[in-house]
C-alpha cells in the first residue's frame, strides 16, 4: 500500500553565505536550502554548522565548563586553537566582551590586538562579536575590522547602529551578523537597511536574539520558524541563514547551580540545559550554532542534518 | 480542509428560520466557521449537511486517552503544524521505563525515582507523565505483579510494553486504570482484540508509514478504536521525518486512515535517546518512552516540553510579589518590573549579574511587557503605588526609594505624590541595569526617619 506523503514545496531558497577561513583552513558555508530543517526533502545543499565561542574579559565559569574549557579559556588564541582544533568548532566566534566597561574595560585597540592574535592561531572561520556598550562598540567595530587580517564576520548590526558596523565591514569586505529582538520584522528591516547601504546580501546572517532554554526559548523558536518559513514563502529579506549563539542556556540556574542534588549531576545537566536549547534552535531552521560545552559541538552536529 | 462560512451556508436550509438563535442561516454559518455553533443546533438540517460538517469539525488528529482522573494524559488533537500558527494543545506525554525482571529491590527504587521525575518551574509543575513497565521475564503473572505494583507506587498511567500473554495478564489486574497496551508487532491482533473488548487505547507499531497504513488498517479490523502509531524508526533523524509526516497526513490531507498521535520507544538501545527525544519534543511526537530516569537528562527535556507548548498567546506569567536577588537587606534597593515571564527572567538575570543584593517587586499587569503594561494602563503611578503599599516591602527595606524602568520615567511624579515613595528612574534597557546598579550613590538608600 502506498501513502503519497503531503510534502510541502517552497517557492524560495535561503541564500547560501560562506564564512572565509585563513589559508589553510575550511571556510563554512551556510543555506542553499529550499526546504524546513531535519527533514530529508527538498535540497539542503549545506549542513548546519556548530561553532565555539571564545571570550575576553572576567570569566566565572559554571561546574560543567570549569572542568574542560577553564585551562584555556582566560588565553583567547590557546582557546581558539583548542576549539577549532581538538573539539571540531568549524567556525569560531570571539566575543570581546573584556572591552566592556563593567568587564574590565580593556582598550579597543587590545580588543583588536586578540583579534590578530585569534586569526593568525587558527585558520578557522571567524565572527567578532562587540562588548554591548555602544559607546565603546562604535569605535571597537571599525578597529576590528581593520585590524582583522582576514574576511570575518562582525556581530552584530542592528537599528541604532547598522551604518557604522555595516560601513567598516564594507571598507575591509567583511561580513556582518544582522541582530533584531525577536522581532521578525525587524529582522526584515535590518537586512532591507543593510540592502540600502549596498550591503552585499551574500554577507548576512541573521541573529534573532536566542533565549535559553526555560528562559525564553519558546519566543526564539517561534520567530526562528516564522523567519525560516517567510525565506522559504519567497521573502528575499528573510531568506538568509540564521546564526543561533547558545550562551543564554548558561545563565539558568538549572544550568550552573550544583546545590540541587534532586536535578541531578550538575555537569551533565549544563551540557545538557545547552544542547537541549540548541536541538531546539535547529528543530526551528538554525543554520549555525555557537556553544560554549566542547562535547555539544559533536552532540549537536550529530542533529546537523542536510 | 476547513470549509468556509460560503461553503456552510450551501450546505444550510437557507430558511432564516431563527432556531438556532441566530437572524439568518449566512450568520449562523459564519458562527460555525469560526468554531463558535455546532451544526446540532439547527434542528432543520439535512443528513447530508450533519454528516459534512461533523466531518469538517472533527480534530484533524484525534484525542487518545490514557490513565484516568488527575492523571489521564492527552494525546493528539492538535490542530496546526506550527504553534505561533494557533498554539499546541496536547504537549508531547513521556513515559520512563522500567523492567519486569528486576530484583524487588531494584524495582521499589527504581520506581521511586520515576515519581522524584517532577519539577517546579515559574509556578507549573512539570513531570515525567507515564511508567512503561517492559516484559523481559516473559512471565505473565510476574508481569501482572509488576503492573500492579508501578501502578500503586506511582499513580501514573502504565504503558505494557508486552507480549499478548502477558499483556491480557495485566490487563485483568490494572484495565481500569486505562493503561496504554503496547504488544510487539506480531501480537497486534490478539491485543487489538483486547484492547476493543476492554475499550483501551493500543499503541500500534510496525515498520514505518507505509507499514503503518496496513497495521493500522488491522487494529480497526479487530476492533481497536483508540490508536496510537508506532512507525518504529532506526535512527533519530528517521524518528523526526516519520513523525512530521504523520502529523501532515492528519493536519494537510486529513487523512484518517494514518491521522493518529504518535509513539517513539527510544529505550532498548535506540541510537541517542536524548538527542531523539528533544527534536521529537519540538516536531510532532506524542508520547515518547525513555529508558533515562536521570534528572539531568529529563529536566531539559521536560522544560523543552514546558517551553514549547505554551500558548503563544498568551505568555507565561510569574507570580506578582517581592523576589529577592542575592540576599538583600533592609538598605538594598528596590526595583520594580512587570510579570511577563520573559520581562521577569531578563531583569532578574541583568540584575543577578550587577552582584548588588535587591529586592525586585513584580508587579500583576496580566503577563505584559513593561510598555505595553503601560500603554494598556496595567502599569500605572496609581497601580504602583498600590502594589508599594499593599506587598510588604515596606516592612522589608527602612528606605523609601523605588528604582522605576526607565521607559515608563514619566510615571515618576504620580507615584511620589500617592506613595510617597522617591523614585530613581533607572536605565530603559534592562541590560544597563549592573552598571546602573553598581553606580548608585552611597546614600541613596537610607533610612527614613519619621
Amino acid at each position: 500500500m502506498s501513502v503519497a506523503l503531503p510534502i510541502p514545496g517552497f517557492p524560495g531558497r535561503i541564500l547560501a553565505v560562506t564564512l572565509p577561513a585563513g589559508p589553510g583552513g575550511t571556510p563554512v558555508t551556510v543555506g542553499g536550502q529550499n526546504a524546513l530543517p531535519l527533514l530529508p526533502e527538498g535540497e539542503h545543499p549545506n549542513a548546519p554548522a556548530v561553532g565555539m565561542e571564545v571570550r575576553t574579559g572576567p570569566l566565572e565559569l559554571p561546574p560543567a565548563l570549569a572542568g574542560t574549557i577553564g585551562p584555556f579559556a582566560g588565553d583567547p588564541a590557546a582557546m581558539a586553537r583548542k576549539c577549532a582544533g581538538d573539539w571540531g568548532a568549524r567556525f569560531l566566534f570571539l566575543s570581546l566582551a573584556g572591552c566592556h566597561p563593567d568587564a574590565g574595560g580593556q582598550s579597543v585597540s587590545f580588543g583588536a590586538a586578540v583579534v590578530r592574535e585569534v586569526l593568525s592561531a587558527t585558520p578557522a572561520p571567524v565572527i567578532v562579536g562587540g562588548c554591548g556598550d555602544e559607546e565603546v562598540d562604535a569605535r571597537l567595530f571599525p578597529a576590528v575590522a581593520e585590524a582583522a587580517g582576514r574576511p570575518v564576520f562582525l556581530s552584530y548590526a542592528e537599528e541604532k547602529n547598522y551604518r557604522l558596523v555595516a560601513g567598516a565591514a564594507l571598507a575591509y569586505d567583511h561580513g556582518v551578523v544582522s541582530w533584531s529582538p525577536i522581532d521578525i520584522n525587524m529582522a526584515k528591516q535590518m537586512n532591507l537597511l543593510l540592502a540600502d547601504l549596498g550591503f552585499p546580501p551574500d554577507r548576512v546572517l541573521i541573529d534573532p536574539l536566542t533565549g535559553g532554554l526555560g528562559y525564553g526559548m519558546e519566543y526564539t523558536f517561534s520567530i526562528v520558524e516564522r523567519i525560516r518559513l517567510a525565506g522559504l514563502s519567497g521573502d528575499a529579506a528573510l531568506a538568509r541563514p540564521i546564526l543561533c549563539h547558545l550562551g543564554d542556556a548558561w545563565k539558568a540556574r538549572e544550568a550552573t547551580d550544583a546545590s540541587e542534588g534532586s536535578w541531578g549531576d550538575v555537569d551533565l545537566r549544563g551540557r545538557r540545559w545547552e544542547e537541549t536549547t540548541g536541538l531546539a534552535c535547529l528543530a526551528a531552521g538554525a543554520d549555525l550554532l555557537v556553544c560554549r560545552h566542547p562535547s555539544n559541538v559533536a552532540r549537536l552536529s550529530g542533529a546537523a542534518w542536510r | 480542509m476547513a470549509l468556509t462560512a460560503i461553503d456552510i451556508y450551501k450546505l444550510l436550509p437557507k430558511t432564516n428560520c431563527r432556531e438556532c438563535g441566530q437572524s439568518t442561516c449566512l450568520a449562523f454559518a459564519m458562527q460555525i466557521a469560526a468554531g463558535k455553533a455546532s451544526i446540532d443546533l439547527c434542528p432543520p438540517a439535512s443528513e447530508e449537511a450533519r454528516e459534512k460538517l461533523s466531518a469538517a469539525a472533527a480534530p484533524p488528529l484525534p484525542k487518545v486517552t490514557i490513565g484516568t482522573g488527575e492523571r489521564e494524559v492527552v494525546l493528539g488533537d492538535e490542530t496546526v503544524l506550527f504553534r505561533h500558527e494557533k498554539t499546541f494543545y496536547h504537549p508531547t506525554a513521556i513515559a520512563v521505563s522500567i523492567r519486569d525482571d528486576a530484583s524487588d529491590e531494584e524495582f521499589t527504587s527504581r520506581l521511586a525515582a520515576i515519581r522524584r521525575l517532577s519539577f517546579e518551574r515559574v509556578g507549573q509543575r512539570i513531570s515525567v507523565d507515564l511508567v512503561a513497565l517492559r516484559c523481559a521475564s516473559g512471565d505473565a503473572g510476574r508481569y501482572a505483579r509488576a503492573a500492579a505494583a508501578a501502578l500503586e507506587a506511582t499513580g501514573l498511567p502504565l504503558v505494557l510494553l508486552a507480549p499478548a500473554e502477558p499483556l491480557a495478564s495485566a490487563v485483568e489486574v490494572v484495565a481500569a486504570s486505562r493503561p496504554l497496551l503496547a504488544p510487539p508487532p506480531e501480537d497486534l491482533v490478539p491485543a487489538a482484540k483486547l484492547a476493543a473488548e476492554r475499550k483501551l487505547p493500543l499503541r500500534v507499531r510496525a515498520r514505518g508509514i507505509e507499514g503503518l497504513s496496513v497495521a493500522l488498517a488491522d487494529a480497526r479490523a479487530a476492533g481497536a478504536v483508540s490508536l496510537v502509531a508506532d512507525p518504529s524508526p532506526e535512527t533519530p533523524r528517521e524518528a523526526v521525518a516519520f513523525a512530521t509526516n504523520i502529523r501532515r497526513l492528519a493536519i494537510l490531507s486529513r487523512n484518517r486512515d494514518l491521522a493518529y498521535p504518535s509513539a517513539f520507544d527510544l529505550g532498548g538501545g535506540f541510537p541517542d535517546p536524548f538527542l531523539a527525544a528533544a527534536l521529537l519534543v519540538a516536531k510532532y511526537g506524542s508520547l515518547l518512552v525513555l529508558d533515562s530516569a536521570d534528572p539531568a537528562d529529563l529536566l531539559p527535556l521536560l522544560t523543552l516540553r514546558q517551553n514549547l507548548f505554551t500558548d503563544p498567546q498568551r505568555p507565561i506569567q510569574v507570580e506578582p510579589g517581592v523576589y529577592p536577588i542575592g540576599a538583600p537587606s533592609e538598605s538594598s534597593p528596590v526595583l520594580i518590573t512587570t510579570n511577563f515571564s520573559l520581562t521577569y527572567f531578563t531583569v532578574r538575570g541583568d540584575a543577578e549579574a550587577a552582584k548588588v543584593p535587591a529586592h525586585l517587586l513584580i508587579a500583576d499587569v496580566d503577563g505584559m511587557s513593561v510598555l505595553t503594561a503601560w500603554a494598556a494602563g496595567k502599569f500605572t503611578g496609581e497601580s504602583i503605588s498600590k502594589m508599594l503599599a499593599e506587598c510588604g516591602i515596606g516592612e522589608k527595606v527602612t528606605h523609601r526609594t523605588l528604582i522605576l524602568p526607565g521607559m515608563v520615567a514619566r510615571l515618576s511624579g504620580r507615584i511620589e505624590e500617592l506613595s510617597g515613595w522617591r523614585v530613581l528612574v533607572g536605565p530603559q534597557e534592562s541590560s544597563a541595569l549592573p552598571s546602573y546598579l553598581r553606580r548608585l550613590p552611597p546614600g541613596a538608600f537610607l533610612p527614613v526617619h519619621g
